[in-house]
């Protein structure tokens, strides 16, 4: 049903900028018999500006999808864009040059180094690159998730939801042209959960930031702008304007399906 | 529970590789000594017992010469005794022999022929005795005083052919002989080059008097037992001679090989003692490290229902399963290391027959004690700490254990021991007597030594934020990563750290030393070497007295001082009787040798019966100027010396023992024929040095054992001689070293492994491989670095106690090697780096997207 066409009419509305884009994404795990297809020719582009959910069953390749696309994991065949630039093809090196300046992530599990204090984490995408982070967008960035006065503190001395702050400011702060989010409200609480998404939401809507997140919670993909379903390694369906019920209802037919 | 224990082993076989190899080296070197000098020392016993005689009848010795002190007499007895004694009731035949040690065997060219140090070059009379253990491989026997055999394996070595002239120079002269034919050994040869002469030329020109033997041996007639023979000829002989039976003359010969064989003993175990204490801190590290990673599955097996005794039985199980693999592989390696020795040994000239490698029940034994007992004991406290984990810990998120636990009972620990430490260093220093500030020493070392293993941990902090510090500022983010890296675990960090300042503090501590030792006597010589030139061996050994002739010869050479030396022992006022090297000198000795004097003068301590020594230790003995001294020399002679002076000398290195000297001609009345060991000279007025020198060259071209040395020449030849010394420490250090890679390499990869999901992040939000890479070498670096420092530091503090006893021997002067320091420092840079080549390597291969899925 994914064709480039139906897609531009579902996805895009006129004048927004295209992101990320994929073509005919095939990623295929092992060989032969044993050969799994976790993507199975996916076309999709990801609207510039806007907040995309992808949801899923397990094992649809949410999860594959979204490595994919930030350059962190090989095709088999298809291409990948990120904004203008085709990352099909790029050298290891390169896919490390345009991670650093060009993509942002938030992990389910946080990842920030135990090492590093909350300032430390957050501006290391910048000191890895060598580049001083903008002192400005800085302040704006630990001002509106609230983390003026943790900066000091180690990932150990903070709260679940604050160290998924301090990952989201880390992916904010280097102003990237994708924020890619893994399950970010995962290991949270339902508070701590809802306002790490309003972080997000707030991103989009204050900062023009472009957020893709994989997520299982309804709730969670309700903030988005679109929904993007995932079964089989196919995009089966796409929501604009989601509500946590309609979104419910529509996971709901997966496992109606999944019964029969 | 067995079964998991098993699994759990094999599943991190991986992860043990490391700390098995520590423990094979430890065994190694344990089994391979163990190995080898039984094998030597079955060789030589059975080289002894089948080349000694019956019954030996030989000159009396009342005591062996003092350790590298030699007069270079040759103890004779009559060569009539064999008349005798061939009438004894019992003796089946009696023989003359003639074995003399010190000669020097020269070729055409003027070139040594035997080794020139080590194994002595032998020349001995050639007889069919049942006895022999050469056979004429080649030629013919000897005849006359012009013909020789040479051993065979130093023809082959040196390329001597049957035909050949050599110069043969010993005691009483030098003189030409051709080599008529070549010996073979029938057993093993002990490395020493070998000459035989004909019995009655062997008499005359190696002993230089023709009615005289170095001893008589004896068959004994078939039923007499070699003790009753001893008997009946001790009867006969009277007092004046030692008899010995076979087995009396093996334990001798034994007793004297005895010293060489022990050296290499004591260097292997050295080498192995160092190599168990640098595993035991790799072991007890991986053991730590695997349970910190184990946490939730130790947890899991709590809240199973296995109780702590269990978990604490499970952990070592797996040290002994360690242990023993370790042991087992480690013996192999013993046996090649073994091997690896009796070659080398082959190619210095001692012929060890590897096929005949003796493996007693003893070698397997203390391998296993070793190797079982070293991981036994290191993986204790890890077995306690698994114990302690809570079966809470399979719930929570498994954080690395121990990290934030509190090292307060470490600081008070390390305090305690090493207040403990220093107290005995400090009082090392400030003691007076060698002998009690080497036990304080001894005591000190190991104490500061714990200490400092304690409390390695807490100066990871301090330190390493200082060694670090640049890091940020030079490298960015990534050099502030590595260090906080290695600040993340004290404990590890110390640990491994621990390994690499073992053996720094060794060499930090020795290095001192030794430059200590070498300037002392720099200056020593300065102060007191006066003469142009001295003429003598590289290892002060008796030459011929052809030599000094031959100097007095050369002209332009002005006044000549002689050297000799004998072993006597000497009945102190206070009751001690002590074996004491005595120096012998010429009157003139003040004109080439400034000592300085708290009571008489050269002129009184060198007058006929008399004698000088040494003020500090004539105090110490109630010696005082007029003092008798009853004195006895080797062979039994007795005489009376007066003490004429006290040298107020600050060393001892001038003299060993008291720094007794006395007239040349004094000695010369109580023990004629002894060799000179030094001829110190001056030029005559209105002679270059310059020019005498070469002409002294010349005239001693032909005589390779000595070499003419001025007074920078003589400094280098101590300073070789300290050095020689240091390069073992070396050595130590080389192995230590090897080991500390081990063990860095160890740390740093299970941290890898620990780190898979934190690297697997840095990657994703874009280091580089490259940076990876770099952040990995930098936390190795500060990780040696911290090493070398802390070894470094405690070397420093054990150089200055060691200064402290040397000064007490007359070392006062106190140096400290800054190159060897910074190369220490420098190398351990290099060590760093090495060793993160693999675990680098291995961290920028992870692949992304696995490390961040990594549980």
């Amino acid at each position: 049903m994914s064709t480039a066409a139906t897609e531009r009419g579902d996805g895009l509305a006129d004048g927004v900028g295209v992101a990320a884009r994929a073509a005919a994404l095939t990623k295929a795990y092992g060989a032969g018999e044993t050969s799994v297809t976790a993507l199975d020719a996916v076309d999709v582009a990801i609207a510039r500006g806007r907040f995309t959910a992808v949801m899923g069953p397990s094992g649809s390749g949410k999860s594959t999808l979204m490595h994919c696309l930030a350059g962190l994991d090989t095709v088999s065949a298809g291409q990948v864009w990120l904004g203008g630039t085709e990352i099909t093809g790029l050298s290891e090196r390169e896919l490390t040059r345009l991670r650093r300046d060009r993509v942002g992530f938030m992990f389910q599990s946080f990842n920030l180094l135990p090492t590093l204090n909350a300032l430390e984490n957050i501006t290391l995408p910048m000191s890895i690159a060598g580049r001083r982070p903008d002192q400005e967008w800085l302040d704006r960035v630990v001002d509106a998730l609230g983390l003026r006065d943790r900066l000091r503190h180690r990932p150990a001395q903070l709260s679940g939801g604050q160290q998924q702050r301090v990952a989201c400011a880390r992916a904010l702060v280097s102003r990237p042209e994708l924020i890619f989010a893994d399950e970010p409200t995962g290991n949270l609480d339902s508070r701590s959960g809802q306002e790490v998404l309003g972080m997000l939401r707030d991103a989009v809507d204050r900062l023009g930031q472009t957020v893709v997140m994989v997520t299982h919670d309804p709730g969670a993909a309700a903030v988005a702008d679109l929904v993007l379903f995932l079964a089989d390694g196919r995009i089966v369906d796409r929501m604009p304007q989601p509500t946590a019920e309609a979104v419910l209802e529509r996971m709901k037919r997966f496992d109606g399906l999944r019964k029969n | 529970m067995l079964r998991a224990t098993l699994r759990s082993f094999l599943a991190h076989r991986g992860r043990m590789l490391l700390s098995a190899l520590a423990v094979l080296l430890s065994v190694a070197f344990v089994a391979g000594s163990l190995i080898f000098s039984d094998t030597v020392s079955r060789t030589f016993d059975r080289l002894f017992e089948s080349s000694a005689a019956d019954v030996s009848v030989e000159p009396r010795q009342e005591f062996t010469e003092a350790q590298g002190i030699y007069g270079g007499l040759i103890p004779v007895v009559p060569a009539a005794l064999r008349a005798d004694v061939a009438g004894v009731p019992g003796v089946a035949a009696a023989h003359l022999d003639v074995e003399v040690r010190n000669i020097t065997l020269v070729d055409r060219r003027g070139e040594a022929v035997g080794p020139t140090t080590g194994p002595p070059t032998m020349a001995v009379n050639w007889q069919r005795t049942g006895h022999s253990v050469v056979e004429l491989a080649g030629g013919r026997e000897p005849r006359g005083p012009g013909e020789i055999l040479l051993d065979r394996d130093t023809a082959d070595r040196k390329d001597v052919a049957i035909g050949d002239t050599l110069r043969v120079i010993a005691a009483p002269g030098s003189f030409e002989a051709r080599v008529v034919g070549f010996a073979a050994f029938t057993t093993t040869n002990p490395g020493a080059t070998l000459i035989f002469m004909e019995t009655p030329a062997a008499q005359e020109k190696l002993i230089g008097r023709p009615d005289a033997v170095t001893s008589v041996s004896l068959d004994a007639a078939p039923g007499v037992s070699d003790d009753e023979l001893k008997q009946r000829v001790a009867a006969a002989v009277g007092p004046r001679f030692s008899v010995k039976t076979a087995d009396e003359q093996a334990k001798t010969a034994t007793e004297e090989l005895g010293g060489f064989l022990d050296i290499i003993k004591y260097v292997m175990v050295g080498f192995a003692g160092i190599a168990v204490l640098v595993g035991i801190f790799l072991i007890v590290n991986t053991f730590s490290m695997l349970i910190a990673q184990r946490t939730r599955e130790l947890g899991l097996l709590r809240a199973l229902g296995a109780d702590r005794r269990q978990v604490q039985r499970s952990v070592l199980t797996e040290a002994l399963l360690l242990g023993l693999t370790g042991s087992t592989l480690g013996l192999v390696a013993g046996v090649g290391l073994a091997a690896g020795l009796i070659r080398l040994m082959g190619l210095l000239g001692m012929n060890l027959d590897a096929a005949e490698m003796v493996v007693g029940w003893t070698t397997p034994l203390a391998a296993y004690v070793v190797g079982l007992g070293v991981t036994f004991l290191a993986a204790c406290l890890p077995a306690r700490r698994a114990a302690r984990v809570s079966p809470m810990a399979a719930l929570a998120d498994a954080e690395v254990a121990g990290v934030g636990r509190p090292l307060r009972l470490r600081a008070v620990a390390g305090a305690v021991v090493a207040a403990g430490g220093a107290a005995a260093l400090v009082a090392c220093a400030r003691n007076g007597d060698t002998s009690t500030a080497s036990l304080w020493l001894v005591l000190g070392i190991v104490l500061t030594l714990i200490a400092t293993v304690i409390a390695g941990p807490l100066l990871v902090r301090p330190v390493i934020r200082v060694l670090g510090g640049a890091f940020p500022r030079v490298f960015g983010s990534v050099g502030a990563m590595s260090q906080r890296n290695a600040l993340r675990n004290p404990r590890r960090t110390g640990a491994t750290a621990s390994a690499l300042m073992v053996g720094l503090a060794l060499v930090g501590g020795m290095s001192i030393a030794g430059a200590s030792m070498t300037k002392s006597v720099d200056n020593e010589i300065d102060r007191s070497l006066g003469a142009d030139f001295v003429v003598g061996g590289s290892s002060f050994g008796p030459f011929p007295r052809e030599i000094t002739d031959r100097v007095r010869d050369v002209p332009g050479v002005g006044l000549t001082v002689r050297q000799r030396y004998a072993t006597a022992r000497l009945t102190l006022p206070d009751g001690e009787r002590v074996r004491t090297p005595l120096g012998a000198y010429d009157p003139e000795l003040d004109k080439v040798f400034k000592l300085e004097y708290a009571a008489g003068d050269t002129a009184a301590a060198l007058a006929p019966g008399h004698v000088g020594l040494q003020k500090e230790y004539a105090d110490k003995h109630g010696i005082r100027v007029g003092s008798v001294l009853p004195v006895q020399f080797a062979d039994g002679r007795r005489a009376r010396l007066t003490v004429g002076a006290l040298s107020s000398q600050e060393s001892e290195s001038f003299n060993a023992g008291g720094g007794f000297y006395l007239g040349i001609g004094t000695l010369e009345r109580y023990q004629p024929g002894g060799q000179d060991s030094a001829v110190m000279l001056n030029a005559a007025d209105g002679t270059g040095t310059e020019g005498l020198r070469s002409r002294l060259e010349t005239a001693l071209e032909t005589y390779p054992q000595v070499a003419v040395r001025d007074q920078a020449d003589f400094k280098d030849l101590v300073r070789q001689q300290i050095s020689v010394l240091l390069y073992l420490v070396y050595a130590l250090l080389g192995l230590a070293i090897v080991i500390a890679v081990l063990g860095v390499v160890n740390t740093l990869a299970l941290s890898v492994v620990e780190r898979t999901r934190e690297i697997g992040l840095l990657r994703a939000i874009g280091l580089s491989r490259r940076q990876l890479r770099r952040m990995i070498r930098l936390e190795s670096v500060v990780i040696a670095v911290f090493g070398a420092v802390l070894g470094l530091g405690l070397g420093l503090v054990w150089g200055v106690a060691l200064w402290r006893v040397l000064a007490l021997e007359g070392l006062r002067a106190f140096a400290v090697p800054w190159g060897t320091v910074l190369a220490v420092v420098l190398g351990s840079v290099v060590v760093g780096l090495a060793a993160a080549l693999l675990p680098a390597l291995r961290a920028a291969r992870l692949n992304v997207l696995a490390a961040i899925a990594h549980e």
